[in-house]
């Protein structure tokens, strides 16, 4: 009988260490073990620096990062009541560039992560297009990934580690040719959609409502499904089913679910704990085995991303969905890819409302060197979930900078007798690729996580 | 005054920062020789993958005509003679002869998603279909001990010949426990010495790889070093920015398909070709600097009307890259370009030394190489137009423009 069972480079240098007792997952450590300390380097850095240093703390989600540290700036002027006017151009501007790093990241998860590997559980060679580096679609889906984001470059000079907002408004000043070249990437993204994935029409996709419905189509989602449910990944990978959304934005509500009922957030009530976490320069103790930290609302888990934010903002096919399937595996992919077509809808509509003779930057009436001490915070929805960004300023230069990352929510190590979120989902399985797939569901990063 | 001018001026116009774009007919001649024998030799070596570049462009629909301008692109970024034009298409026809090995170490992934974005055509296909990708850890199919098993059979099966990129920094510190890897807690440092020990060269791709980028910044919590610190005794090229600019990485292999060598390099390690001029010197706005049109602040006439950046921080004059021509997501766009100014994110200690709103004109920053310590504004404006490094591409540039509508007419 096996006792110990370890999945390296899961994601990166994340690993995924199992424990088993009569055929089944008895422990299961989720560890990540590359660290490089950005929240120590940004101590006693010039304010503006963090919007260079920030969004390279992940090459995936950057843009995220930079829009949380540039809302964290601007609540330091609400916080010492001189809120900034920041222009709807401006706002606009932001959320559609986020939004495309979403689309863009949803498009390659699930081509490149989740199909490759559940691809793998059927022996059928019709699934070989999903082949990483070879199979057509991984390859069409990588060159549709790569067209779309081209739409932020537009506004934000380049993709990766885009740096185009700024306290008080954007940059960029795109004119109405630069908006529609923007408008025909993302369409290249619906016709993707429409044509491979969905295999659907786009408006007849966003009215769906049921299972019915979704039977419908005739693309990857039903290749998806199909190996799924043979694999009985619709059973699969159940955690607490307790949901935090901390962002909000057109397409996202904030709020948390816990049993049944959505509620509103208080952020005092949200915490992180390093039990278990390593601590630099401090020689490592017995029980602590990762890089991650462990994050609490009400010291409680709560699960982040694309299933949190339907069931939050009541999405009506996906809460039928969950309803069925609960957070198995089957309804965190599937609520993923379903906010991909409404990101894509949506974002066309925004980029259809910026109004060039607004200003994009609106000068702050003095500097943030001129704030003798204050604190600023920000919630943003990035890929995978829920991301927080706390700064807390002294005399022109960061005291102190806290971070913390969705993964943190579902992939940080439990604490005393409590399974964090993944652990939960994956202790119990009787597969070590099963738990594979139930730990990619969440979306891995391990790069953000450790930061 | 006039003696730090001097030295700004020697900073910028020495040997090792200059780029020679026309060294004569006799040195191309020969080069061209070379990369003849090299190519009919690689052409003799059976393929690591066996599959044919000119089918996979075909069979994606791309016309020879696209594929001929993106080779004339490429020699031109590699700044060699449209003459070398043929050459260069038959190199990248036997991508598939050079296998690559990729490793990640303290990294953000963020060079992988810039490669992944690498320019057409279609070089997804280009890349993976035809270059021999051996490993990539965020890319390939496996994981686990499968992957393991896959790294080291392409090392050992492939001794000497591959090319190693390295993404990310190593971390010294607390004996590397900051950063290891595998089943068996290898660290960085041991894992990079390990899979560069039998590589061809190395390529350290992107700030952190080169020169510890952002995990190297004050304090430096986990000891971050680059590549080139630590590993000796075989050639190494540097690549650096944030993202590197896939552009380069791809000129840098078919520099080596073509060759057999690493392109030639400056003091820091880079390729030439790349990084042989300064962002400034081929920037976009260059002729409102020029005019003494300056943005003033973020949103103000200046940044409605795209005039020069450098007042509100822009890098460009003191950081060497071909940014500025060959730009970013396949071309589409750059940091200049939407107004938010150069960072100098390929220069080394940019995180420390350049970072946001400290615009040049009131702040002590170095010239990039070292040595001169004086602020901007007394640099003079003359002087920083007075340089004519990028005059060269120019010509190169205008050479090939001749040379597509040479084709076009016989197409």
């Amino acid at each position: 009988m096996k006792t110990v069972d370890i999945v390296e480079r899961i994601e990166g240098e994340a690993k995924l260490v199992c424990s088993w007792k009569e055929n089944k997952i008895s422990d299961a450590r989720i560890e990540f073990l590359n660290f490089r300390g950005f929240e120590y380097i940004l101590q006693n850095k010039p304010i503006l620096d963090s919007l260079v240093y920030t969004p390279r703390i992940c090459g995936i989600c950057g843009q995220a990062h930079l829009k949380a540290t540039v809302e964290a700036l601007e609540n330091i002027y609400e916080n010492v009541n001189e809120a900034l006017v920041i222009t709807n151009k401006a706002k606009l501007l932001r959320e559609i560039g986020l939004n495309i790093e979403i689309i863009d990241s949803h498009i390659k998860w699930f081509y490149m992560f989740i199909m490759p590997d559940i691809a793998k559980l059927s022996n059928d060679i019709k699934y070989n297009k999903y082949e990483p580096l070879k199979g057509s679609l991984w390859l069409n889906a990588s060159r549709v990934a790569s067209e779309t984001i081209k739409a932020i470059a537009i506004i934000g000079g380049q993709w990766p580690h885009t740096s185009y907002m700024i306290p008080g408004g954007v940059m960029s000043d795109p004119t109405l040719f630069d908006l529609t070249s923007m408008q025909n990437y993302l369409e290249q993204a619906i016709i993707f959609f429409e044509n491979t994935l969905g295999g659907i029409d786009f408006e007849e996709y966003l009215a769906f409502s049921n299972m019915e419905d979704f039977l419908k189509t005739n693309g990857s989602l039903i290749d998806f499904k199909n190996i799924a449910f043979k694999n009985n990944l619709e059973k699969i990978g159940k955690a607490y089913d307790s949901h935090i959304v901390l962002g909000s934005s057109s397409l996202f509500e904030s709020g948390k679910i816990k049993i049944k009922n959505i509620s509103k957030i208080d952020s005092s009530k949200i915490s992180e704990s390093s039990i278990n976490t390593f601590k630099v320069n401090i020689s490592k103790k017995e029980n602590e085995y990762t890089w991650s930290k462990t994050a609490l609302y009400a010291n409680e888990f709560y699960e982040t991303g694309p299933l949190s934010r339907a069931l939050i903002s009541n999405r009506k096919f996906i809460k039928t969905i969950h309803k069925e399937y609960q957070d198995s595996v089957f309804t965190r992919v599937l609520a993923r890819m379903d906010e991909l077509a409404h990101l894509l809808y949506t974002t066309k509509k925004l980029i259809s409302k910026v109004d060039t003779s607004e200003p994009s930057f609106i000068k702050p009436k003095y500097s943030l060197n001129d704030i003798e001490t204050a604190i600023g915070s920000s919630f943003i929805e990035a890929s995978r979930g829920s991301l927080s960004h706390k700064v807390e300023v002294s005399k022109g230069l960061i005291k102190t900078y806290d971070v913390i990352t969705p993964t943190v929510w579902n992939l940080g190590p439990g604490i005393k007798d409590k399974y964090g979120v993944a652990q939960k989902a994956i202790v119990g399985l009787d597969s070590i690729s099963k738990a594979e797939i139930v730990l990619r569901s969440f979306d891995i990063c391990s790069v953000c996580t450790t930061h | 005054m006039v003696d730090s001018q001097d030295m700004v001026k020697k900073v910028f116009t020495q040997k090792s920062a200059r780029i020679d774009t026309n060294k004569g007919e006799e040195y191309y001649n020969c080069l061209f020789e070379n990369a003849k024998q090299r190519i009919s030799m690689l052409q003799k070596q059976p393929a690591l993958k066996d599959i044919d570049m000119i089918d996979v462009i075909e069979s994606e629909g791309i016309n020879r005509r696209d594929f001929m301008k993106w080779v004339s692109a490429t020699t031109a970024t590699l700044m060699l003679p449209p003459m070398f034009e043929p050459l260069v298409a038959q190199a990248t026809e036997l991508m598939n002869r050079v296998p690559v090995v990729w490793i990640e170490l303290q990294d953000c992934a963020g060079n992988s998603e810039a490669l992944l974005r690498s320019s057409a055509p279609t070089v997804d296909d280009l890349l993976f279909d035809v270059l021999s990708l051996e490993f990539h850890e965020t890319l390939q199919a496996a994981a686990g001990h499968d992957a393991d098993r896959q790294l080291e059979e392409a090392v050992e099966h492939f001794k000497g010949k591959y090319l190693l990129f390295v993404e990310g920094a190593i971390p010294m510190a607390n004996d590397g426990k900051y950063g290891t890897i595998g089943a068996s807690g290898e660290t960085f440092h041991e894992h990079l010495m390990r899979m560069s020990k039998d590589a061809a060269a190395v390529v350290a791709v992107g700030t952190c790889a080169t020169f510890g980028g952002i995990p190297a910044a004050a304090p430096n919590p986990t000891g971050a070093v680059g590549v080139m610190d630590l590993v000796k005794g075989k050639p190494v090229v540097n690549i650096p920015a944030c993202p590197a600019n896939p552009a380069n990485m791809v000129g840098v292999i078919l520099h080596f398909v073509l060759t057999g060598q690493i392109p030639e390099l400056d003091s820091l390690l880079r390729p030439k070709f790349a990084f042989g001029y300064r962002i400034h010197d081929n920037c976009e706005r260059r002729a409102h600097f020029d005019a003494g049109e300056f943005v003033e602040e973020w949103g103000d006439i200046g940044a409605q009307n795209n005039w020069c950046l450098y007042k509100v921080g822009c890098k460009g004059p003191m950081t060497f890259n071909n940014c500025s021509i060959i730009r970013y997501n396949e071309g589409t766009n750059w940091p200049v370009g939407v107004g938010r100014g150069c960072i100098g994110c390929s220069e080394p200690d940019f995180w420390d030394k350049y970072a946001y709103e400290r615009p040049m004109a009131n702040a002590n920053i170095k010239a990039p190489t070292g040595g001169v310590e004086k602020t901007v504004d007394e640099f003079g404006l003359g002087l920083l137009t007075a340089t004519t490094i990028g005059i060269g591409l120019h010509a190169v540039a205008s050479a090939i423009a001749g040379k597509k509508s040479e084709q076009n007419e016989e197409e």
